[in-house]
């Protein structure tokens, strides 16, 4: 067996050991366990990806044949070698963090079950990507779907843990039914379970199989994937879960939804109908803003980063709708910088969604509130948790030189190139959601500067922020690894184009790298192939500098045109992050060196207007901060007022005013409530056959013979 | 809209000439009282005087400006009165005679000015707002009027700092950045005025700070306080802030 | 219902327990009641007779606590003043704002609470107003006689653990503070303003903070010492307040003033008027950020202070009063040159309120902003221009006439929305009825004495004036050498002041300067 697969077989060693040996060991050493279990594990994965990544070769293997339905085989190629990688990134990061952020449910909820099921996850996810045919798929995907369950659910004497795991665990199931019936349907149509073959059989399908199989895979991975309208379980199921779990869940579980859809919808059933990319794109931007809009007004750290998710996924999910629509229109490079784009940004998101969650576990550990009205002030108690959620924040408002920026940027780049498609609705609709995106972009930005201004500056608001210590380092670390994740991935973008570009090739058969970072290090052999003009502009504004420093191709990401546009669009954050750091230096020297060189520097208390004391009830709530999107997008949100009383002594000394408002979210409300109703009216309905007449379940029994037959013949 | 701007126009220019010229229109200030030798009178006069601003020796009167109220009470209802000069550049340096080194510098070109009410009556706080109306329009001269301390290079006070307003006062002088000018404006500011001396009302500003330049009068007329801007600034000479015996 | 009518109501209402004097020539009818009584006086003379509520004087005698209410009703009622007396080691009265709903009340009740010590029974409120709990201890009763300040300053304990009143309860809520130093030119007060963002949905002020005990300050003073801290205690209204102070004192020593000093009293009184609502009109344009009509106002204010400058040798016409009449003589030609200067600031001032009546921009940001409504504004017994917007009129120079104003014709005018915009019309409405005044004031100019000589002796009395933010009430006892042994200050802010509250919750943060400009209220004259 090759390396690959003795790294492979290493994980599940790692993880069933691991889970093993949890529940030898007293429950106070689990987390230990966990930590080194999943973090080799991880690494063990890691490495199989990264192998798979470099060298390109295919990794398959065939587990056992089964006679009457093929065999179970495993496969691991790019794309899923890249989905690997980054699953593994986010479970090595949880799991050390683990180790001393699980302390805290010691005594109180089993830490054995935490270990075995977080490590079984661990295990299934890695099967789920590396799965090569539909039995082993589901089969994995359904562990997966338990396991996470059952993770949700771990602190179960809490109402709202268990019923978020139970509305999860349901929607969850809905869609596996879906993907069950595609995987069905496939299946019959090959006569095989192996993915190759149900590929090769789908070429034959028409255009009513392939929309029927579009929509139910969108609809069955959608909902693990948390696109709106299917994601009402995701706000929910996110924030209840430990800290550690919910990085897993946010930032390798919602990949796993996305994964699906594009395994099934690229590689083995490819969708090239404009409707479907058109579909894919307007849910994924609808997702992108209402996901924003419920994070900014959220309040409570966890639900809030949950709320971002449904953001991140709508964005990713954007971005590979414009790339279905490319491929339809046979604009083949064009897709492949869409997908490119879109998977970049579900990197992004992982690393950072990961962080943040890492982190709002710190906090919610450290200060015992996740509610940021009763937070602020943490950045001088907890420095290093803070910096590190301040990156995490930068980089998920999409702020230069931190990874968001480039993904996002390329994405909506991307959506602006649909003025080259002939149709004019189409273009409308890449208009529409374009502008969409930029309006989730500007509001991704207050959200997070309220969760950072409101949460670690300022004064704090409770008696536990006032409190707060900074975390243990097995906390911190992981956390600052992320965070310096975050500024590579933001500062070397060709270098991760050039990562990406591979697994994508197979489908798009163009080269994003050549459509977008062109030669510009001077050495490299395809230097000549650039019209040598435009390659002597670039020279003299310094594409070649860093050269001696990084090898390839450049540390340009470009997208090149016709002869009179030369340049469509061009951007350099490794290039941004040199200036910015020259011109930050520049500041402190000409400001600090030279300028006020004999002055003495004062620290001046804030200005408060001149009161006594200035008391933290007298500082902005993230209520109040957010308060303006709230009233602005009043139509979506739609509060009621469930109180609005007020007390009163001698009829004008008022003692009391007591109000509240409940806002039911938007996807509640037109989607879960009418299918709530729909699914108990079709209960009742039902219930009604079910009333003992035996005569009557006779005839049930003949009617069903009768149709069988019927259909049989037919 | 545009109606607006004609009406603007049209209203022509109603700005005085100060600093450049005197300005001489009727009613700009209420004067103050000039010393004067009135011999055997002058005890009864400067027993008149509630707030103790005229001191008189052998026969002479001086005035001490900081404290006069404008009561007019040594020139009305009096068989001799006191000369009254209808003048306006009042504004003189706060104590040390080395205060006129350390003005201008870094204050002569634009600065801005943080206006705190420390228990004024108001009519003083009229006043400063006067300057910004078109008659005496300080932006020109680069007066600028600040609401943060942050931003502020002249700290202008008015009142006799009450006690409630005491902390607060302390505290937007210490949050102003260096280097910084105080300016005292009114007879209040400068000795407590009518309202000294009780349990919540000293002597004045320069109890609490340390103050640069003195504007006496009130309140002082918006030239006035214009004119202790530009003292403090290092652009007029400041004037003496008693009148020697005999004279101003 | 006249003054004589209301003596017999009240001794039939309450016989032996109310004994009721009237005084003819000063139209008062004062009632003294037994502490069980004093509510249900006051609640009869204020909800069914109609009475406005003018103020609480608290007298702290020799032995006992004298306690009078003060209320004033149309032309012919007159004034009721309601006497309450006790010993002064019982110092518990019923509170008139629980016990008779008398809201007005409450601030006077929280008042003489803090600076005496009273205790106002049934209160709710009482505690951390003139004096704030986070500088001084709650203890500290200034205005009693044997108050010893050095004891006070030496002993001092602020409350370190002060918070602000919180009364909104929702999720997210928190206080917004303003102040004391806010804004450019502004006086010193600070505003706690309840809110979950962008809404102001409770709005407290605290006053105060330019507190300087000016009735302390005056004990033991000659009234002609007195009157400097009259004139000079809020002097954007100098002149109303020097006259109602001298009308005490004039009261008191039964001085009549001559004709010519009544006639030049109430021309000065209303060029005063006419130059503070240029003023006011010129925050109002101000705060909604319209720079012409800003410009234009502040050319109207600044034109006015140099007529009165030029007329009276001051600005704000310090100086000119005394009890008895004035300090000096104004030439009649230079009265008649002044009013050709007003008349022609008055034409320009009617033309920018014809202006500001046909600009969109503005009126939105005016209109329908910081509404009082009439009941609250009878409630709350507001006064001045702020009332009349919201239908209540009671114009003390109309229904309790001083000076002479009963010879003038001039009209009140009224307005019932109760919004911004129309206490700005009310405003430009006045300085029109004003120009009237002053016109028929110079008419009325007869050559003659200008003051009356003044017996001091010992008593007690209240002078009112219409001040131009409405009325004003100086309350002097001259002890038997002539001397000032109390003096309150009832003023039209302390009044407006308590009601703000209410117009600028349920408007958002934007609106809050431009409701508060348009109520036109001085932190100087409330915090005295």
């Amino acid at each position: 067996m090759s390396a690959q697969g003795w790294m492979l077989v290493a994980v599940f060693a790692l993880c069933a050991g691991g889970a093993l040996a949890g529940l030898i060991v007293s429950d106070r050493r689990n987390p230990a366990v966990l930590a080194w279990a999943g973090s080799l594990a991880a690494a063990a994965a890691m490495g199989a990806a990264a192998s798979v990544l470099w060298s390109g070769t295919i990794f398959e293997a065939t587990l056992w044949t089964v006679v009457p339905f093929g065999k179970l085989a495993v496969s691991v190629d790019r794309l899923s070698a890249l989905f690997l990688f980054v699953a593994a990134v986010v479970l090595m990061a949880a799991s050390v963090f683990s180790a001393s952020y699980l302390k805290r449910y010691a005594g109180r909820y089993s830490l054995k079950a935490m270990n075995a099921w977080f490590l079984l996850l661990a295990a299934s996810i890695v099967l789920i990507l590396i799965a090569d045919d539909a039995l082993l798929f589901l089969l994995a995907w359904e562990a997966m779907s338990v396991l996470s369950y059952l993770l949700v659910t771990f602190e179960h004497r809490r109402d709202e843990s268990s019923r978020a795991g139970y509305l999860m665990l349901a929607m969850g199931e809905a869609g596996f039914v879906a993907v069950v019936l595609v995987f069905l349907f496939l299946a019959a149509n090959a006569g095989s379970l192996e993915f190759r073959a149900l590929k090769a059989a789908a070429e034959d399908l028409g255009p009513t199989a392939r929309w029927l199989i579009f929509l139910l895979t969108f609809f069955g991975f959608g909902i693990k994937a948390g696109l709106v309208p299917v994601n009402a379980w995701l706000p929910r199921a996110h924030p209840a879960a430990p800290a550690n779990v919910s990085a897993i869940l946010s930032g390798v579980i919602l990949n796993l939804g996305l994964y699906g859809i594009v395994r099934l919808n690229l590689d083995l059933v490819p969708v090239d109908m404009v409707g479907a990319g058109l579909v894919v794109l307007v849910v994924g931007t609808v997702s992108a803003l209402i996901g924003i809009l419920y994070a900014a007004t959220e309040n409570d750290l966890k639900a809030m980063l949950a709320h971002s998710s449904i953001e991140n996924i709508g964005i990713v999910t954007a971005g590979l709708g414009a790339g279905l629509i490319f491929m339809a229109y046979q604009r083949p490079a064009l897709a492949g910088i869409a997908f490119v784009a879109s998977l970049y940004h579900m990197i992004n998101h992982s690393v950072y969604k990961a962080l943040l969650f890492l982190g709002a576990g710190t906090v919610d550990d450290r200060t015992g509130t996740r509610d940021l009205n009763q937070l602020g002030g943490l950045v001088r108690a907890m420095p290093w948790t803070s910096g590190a959620m301040l990156v995490g924040a930068l980089a998920i408002s999409a702020l230069p030189p931190f990874n968001g920026f480039v993904s996002e940027w390329l994405t909506l780049q991307t959506m602006l190139r649909a003025a080259e498609l002939p149709s004019i609705p189409v273009k409308i609709v890449f208009a529409l959601c374009g502008a969409g995106l930029a309006l989730t972009a500007a509001l991704a930005v207050t959200c997070f500067a309220k969760m950072f201004a409101m949460g670690f500056l300022g004064m704090s608001r409770s008696e536990g922020a006032a409190r707060a210590t900074e975390a243990r380092k097995s906390s911190i670390v992981p956390m600052v690894i992320l965070a310096a994740l975050c500024l590579l991935l933001g500062t070397l973008p060709t270098y991760m184009i050039q990562a990406l570009d591979p697994a994508l090739q197979p489908w798009t058969h163009a080269s994003a790298t050549e459509a977008l970072v062109p030669p510009f290090f001077a050495s490299h052999a395809s230097n000549g192939a650039l019209p040598p003009a435009f390659a002597a502009e670039f020279h003299d504004l310094g594409a070649q500098v860093g050269q001696s420093v990084l090898p390839g191709r450049g540390l340009v990401v470009l997208h090149r045109g016709a002869a009179e546009n030369p340049v469509v669009f061009a951007m350099s954050t490794s290039y941004m992050l040199v200036v910015l750091a020259v011109l930050l230096g520049l500041t402190y020297v000409v400001l600090r060196l030279w300028l006020t060189r004999r002055r003495r520097l004062a620290r001046g208390e804030r200005w408060d207007g001149g009161v006594r004391r200035l008391l933290p009830e007298m500082t902005y709530t993230a209520t109040g901060f957010s308060n303006p999107v709230r009233v602005i997008f009043d139509a979506i949100f739609r509060p009621t007022t469930v109180e609005d009383t007020r007390e009163t002594v001698a009829e004008h000394f008022r003692m009391a005013i007591r109000r509240n408002h409940l806002a039911v979210h938007v996807v509640e409300r037109y989607a879960m409530q009418p299918a709530r109703w729909a699914a108990m009216g079709l209960a009742n309905g039902l219930a009604r056959m079910h009333h003992g007449r035996l005569n009557a379940y006779v005839a049930y029994v003949l009617l069903a013979l009768a149709l069988a037959l019927t259909l049989g013949l037919a | 809209m545009s109606r607006w701007v004609i009406r603007g126009i049209r209203t022509g220019i109603k700005t005085t000439g100060y600093p450049r010229d005197p300005e001489h229109a009727p009613g700009v200030t209420p004067g103050l009282p000039v010393g004067d030798v009135l011999g055997a009178e002058a005890a009864a006069l400067a027993e008149r005087c509630p707030t103790g601003a005229l001191d008189q020796k052998d026969g002479y009167i001086a005035v001490d400006y900081r404290r006069c109220v404008h009561c007019y009470r040594c020139v009305r209802g009096v068989p001799r009165p006191l000369a009254w000069q209808a003048g306006y550049e009042w504004a003189g340096l706060s104590g040390e005679p080395r205060a006129q080194d350390r003005l201008g510098g870094p204050f002569r070109r634009s600065i801005h000015i943080l206006v705190v009410d420390a228990g004024d009556c108001g009519a003083c706080l009229n006043e400063v707002k006067q300057l910004n109306n078109a008659y005496y329009n300080m932006h020109r001269l680069g007066f600028f009027i600040t609401p943060t301390p942050r931003h502020a290079d002249v700290l202008l006070v008015v009142g006799p700092v009450t006690d409630h307003m005491h902390a607060a006062l302390k505290k937007i002088h210490d949050a102003m950045p260096t280097p910084k000018r105080v300016v005292a404006v009114g007879a209040c500011a400068l000795s407590g005025g009518v309202f000294a001396e009780s349990f919540v009302c000293g002597r004045g500003v320069s109890e609490v700070l340390p103050v640069d330049v003195e504007v006496p009068g009130n309140p002082p007329p918006p030239l006035a306080i214009l004119h202790g801007l530009l003292v403090a600034a290092g652009r007029k000479p400041a004037v003496p802030l008693t009148s020697a015996e005999g004279g101003m | 219902m006249n003054g004589v009518e209301l003596k017999d109501r009240i001794e039939d209402g309450w016989p032996g327990r109310a004994r009721c004097r009237f005084d003819a020539a000063r139209r008062v009818n004062e009632v003294t009641c037994e502490r069980a009584a004093l509510a249900d006086v006051c609640r009869r003379i204020f909800h069914e007779w109609d009475f406005s509520f003018a103020g609480l004087i608290v007298e702290e005698g020799p032995d006992a606590w004298r306690l009078r209410y003060v209320f004033y009703g149309e032309r012919d009622a007159g004034w009721v003043h309601v006497l309450v007396a006790a010993p002064l080691a019982e110092n518990a009265f019923p509170s008139v704002v629980v016990e008779a709903g008398i809201y007005a009340a409450d601030w006077h009740e929280r008042e003489a609470e803090d600076l005496f010590g009273v205790r106002f029974e049934g209160h709710p409120r009482l505690g951390d107003f003139v004096l704030h709990d986070d500088a001084w201890q709650e203890s500290v009763e200034p205005m009693r006689r044997g108050f010893d300040a050095v004891a006070a300053m030496r002993n001092r304990r602020p409350d370190a653990d002060w918070r602000p009143q919180r009364i909104l309860q929702e999720p997210g809520a928190f206080v917004m503070p303003i102040g004391p130093k806010f804004s450019g030119v502004t006086e010193s007060v600070h505003f706690l303003l309840e809110t979950v963002g962008e809404d102001v949905i409770r709005s407290s002020t605290r006053l105060f903070y330019k507190w300087r005990a000016v009735e302390k300050l005056a004990e033991g003073k000659t009234p002609d010492e007195v009157l400097l801290l009259a004139e000079r205690f809020a002097a954007t209204t100098a002149f109303a307040h020097g006259l109602a102070y001298c009308q005490a004192v004039e009261s008191i020593a039964g001085a009549d003033v001559p004709a010519r000093a009544c006639v030049l009293r109430v021309f000065l009184a209303e060029l005063e008027r006419l130059r503070q609502h240029a003023g006011a009109i010129q925050e109002i344009c101000e705060s909604t950020a319209l720079v012409v009509a800003t410009s234009q106002a502040g050319i109207l204010e600044e034109e006015l202070l140099r007529v009165s400058g030029n007329l009276a040798g001051h600005r704000y016409l310090f100086g000119l009063l005394t009890p008895g009449g004035l300090a000096c003589d104004l030439p009649t030609g230079a009265c008649r040159e002044a009013l050709g200067a007003a008349r022609a600031v008055l034409a320009r001032m009617r033309s920018l309120d014809d202006e500001l009546r046909i600009s969109s921009s503005f009126l939105d940001r005016i209109e329908e902003v910081g509404v009082i409504f009439p009941q609250v504004a009878r409630a709350y017994s507001l006064v001045g221009p702020v009332a009349r917007a919201s239908a209540f009129v009671r114009d003390l120079r109309r229904v309790q006439p001083y000076s002479g104003y009963e010879s003038y014709e001039f009209d009140v005018p009224s307005e019932e929305e109760g919004d911004g915009y129309a206490r700005l019309r009310v405003l430009f409405a006045e300085a029109r009825q004003s120009m009237r005044i002053m016109e028929q004031a110079v008419d009325a100019l007869r050559e003659g004495e200008i003051r009356a000589p003044v017996n001091l002796r010992g008593g007690a009395a209240l002078g009112a004036v219409e001040a131009p933010r409405g009325a004003a009430f100086h309350w002097v006892r001259l002890d038997d050498g002539g001397r000032v042994s109390r003096y309150h200050i009832i003023t039209p802010s302390f009044v407006n002041w308590h009601s703000f509250h209410l117009a600028a919750e349920k408007f958002a943060f934007q609106d809050f300067p431009i409701i508060l400009s348009t109520f036109d209220l001085s932190v100087a004259e409330n915090d005295r």
